[in-house]
């Protein structure tokens, strides 16, 4: 079979087989992080596997256009999913840390991450519609739909012949900013769950003080919070194959699997990060 | 998609790079302890060795998985990774010494195994990739990615134990003082550390990626882009490291960088259609 006839296989079709293996792993890495930690370690475990399924799913409004994009023959933000979400994820983590920092409660602290990821995706989604439609001289049309879900709007007149739609729909504008917002606030809960996991349990384990230990115990969570966002991006990245236009497109139907993967990922991670302090 | 676009033809088998990449890596960062025995920093450079190793070894790891069309730029390999590769090498430095062996470097590679095994069943069967090379291909890259930031930690500060990178000694008038910020993991240099290797091992598939691809251009790029992540590692070392010693890798950097360079220019030239120097503003002669 050459590479020109060969069709992806990589579907939206579920796997049973896997997705049973995938929800008995997360839950004997929660069931490990119950023995090893019952108390402070499973609670934090159990609020990076929820901020690692936000980002999963979070990830899915994103409207990722890559190459194609570029050319303006796809809709969406013209890089890859991985990047897209890194970029909304940390914008949202120094939102986040910069609450906690002030020494906000949980919710406040979660809430400003997903405001800082949703309004580094809404920044972003607008240049992006400015430089499509001032600079490369293309109106925004969807070539997945007829019509925009929100606004109505007919789609097929602007559409040009052989692409797949340009520019960036008003829906996917909104999927990138509840996109941003949920993979913010997700990395932020995660940092957050982390740092007061360490600055509970590091000074015992290092034997210093509750003041020496800040500086490691921001880094290392920071840390952790990055390399999670980052493995639950490529993950997610994964089940999208590529492109995705936003909460309309076709591939959105996906997430199940996406969720699955994420709190596997994020459990074994999260775990992990849990085992620095416990042994 | 499970049909590769591109087949390896002719060069090093993928086989062999990887033995020799995790082999020279483990004995690199070995070959760091030295500076225990000697009770020196002047063997840091080693470290910087065993990054170059690594990388060497994870980019051709790219290549293997990229060549399958995965959709998600190569970007995300590197990515994903070192994402992965960090949590392995953080929790290994908390292992000293087991049965009078120090064990840091053996459980970074066992752990990042682990981790980078079950993040490719979970892409390969849950997210349904099926490609062929996933699994051992994100195991791989997991183990690269964590043995990479080991060699980073080892550069910088001369040694991996968690205590090592989270303390630093500071001398104020005088009186020598044990601080925790000005430490690797106080100063969250693994953020530079961490990016300085994630880009070393995505650009260069990233960069001779095409029909005209060729194994040792690419290796060669990837040394390149190595020696000059070394660099910027062998500057930020004489925040903690004598100077001498931080002197000793600079130079190594400085050295392999050019060499390496300049022997990238050689292979571009050899595989590219046509070479013609030209001035970036073109003369323009009486008129």
């Amino acid at each position: 079979m050459s590479a020109v006839a060969a069709k992806p296989q990589a579907g939206g079709a579920i796997n049973p087989t896997a997705m049973g293996v995938g929800i008995v792993l997360l839950l004997i890495l929660l069931a490990l992080a119950w023995y090893i930690s019952p108390g402070v370690g499973f609670m934090a475990l159990i609020g990076i596997v929820i901020g690692g399924i936000l980002i999963g799913f979070g990830t899915h409004f994103v409207p990722v256009g890559g190459a194609p994009a570029a050319m303006g023959q796809a809709p969406g933000i013209a890089t890859g999913v991985a990047m897209l979400a890194a970029g909304a994820g940390l914008a949202g983590l120094f939102g986040g840390a910069w609450a906690a920092a002030a020494g906000q409660d949980l919710i406040v602290v979660v809430v400003s991450g997903g405001i800082g990821g949703g309004l580094m995706m809404a920044i972003t989604c607008m240049m992006v519609n400015f430089v499509y439609v001032f600079g490369m001289g293309i109106p925004a049309a969807s070539g997945k739909v007829a019509k925009d879900p929100i606004t109505g709007d007919t789609q097929a007149e602007y559409k040009s012949q052989g692409t797949e739609g340009h520019g960036l729909p008003f829906v996917s504008f909104v999927g990138g900013v509840i996109g941003g917002i949920l993979g913010g606030a997700g990395g932020t809960l995660i940092y957050v769950e982390l740092l007061n996991l360490y600055q509970a349990t590091l000074p015992a384990v290092m034997q210093i003080t509750a003041a020496q230990v800040m500086p490691i115990a921001v880094s290392v969570a920071g840390m952790f919070a990055v390399g999670l966002f980052l493995v639950n991006a490529v993950l997610t990245a994964y089940n999208i194959t590529g492109t995705i236009e936003g909460p309309h497109d076709p591939k959105f139907k996906r997430w199940p699997r996406s969720i699955v993967a994420s709190a596997v990922a994020s459990a074994l991670c999260g775990l992990v990060a849990i085992l620095i302090v416990v042994l | 998609m499970s049909v590769k676009v591109e087949v390896i033809e002719g060069g090093v088998p993928h086989q062999k790079i990887m033995i020799a990449g995790l082999v020279s890596t483990l004995v690199c960062l070995y070959l760091t302890y030295l500076n225990v025995l000697t009770n020196t920093e002047m063997f840091s450079f080693f470290g910087g060795l065993a990054v170059i190793a690594a990388l060497i070894w994870g980019s051709h790891t790219i290549k293997v998985l990229c060549s399958y069309g995965i959709g998600t730029g190569v970007p995300s390999a590197g990515m994903i990774a070192f994402g992965s590769g960090v949590m392995a090498m953080l929790l290994a430095t908390k292992f000293g010494v087991i049965a009078g062996i120090p064990a840091a470097p053996i459980v970074a590679t066992i752990l990042a195994a682990v981790i980078g095994f079950i993040l490719g069943y979970v892409s390969n069967n849950i997210l349904n990739m099926k490609i062929p090379a996933m699994v051992q291909a994100l195991t791989e890259m997991s183990i690269v990615g964590a043995l990479t930031l080991m060699g980073f930690s080892a550069l910088i500060t001369g040694g991996f134990t968690f205590a090592g990178l989270t303390t630093s000694k500071i001398t104020v008038m005088g009186m020598t003082l044990l601080t925790h910020q000005n430490s690797f993991l106080g100063g969250c240099l693994i953020a530079v550390a961490f990016l300085l290797g994630a880009i070393a091992i995505q650009h260069p598939f990233n960069a001779t990626l095409g029909p005209g691809w060729k194994q040792d251009r690419m290796l060669m790029l990837t040394a390149e882009c190595g020696f000059l992540s070394m660099l910027a590692a062998a500057i930020m070392s004489f925040a903690f490291i004598s100077i001498g010693s931080a002197v000793i890798a600079l130079v190594i950097a400085v050295i392999g960088w050019l060499y390496t360079y300049q022997q990238y220019m050689v292979l571009s030239k050899r595989d590219a259609a046509a070479w013609l120097d030209s001035k970036p503003i073109p003369d323009v002669e009486g008129h």
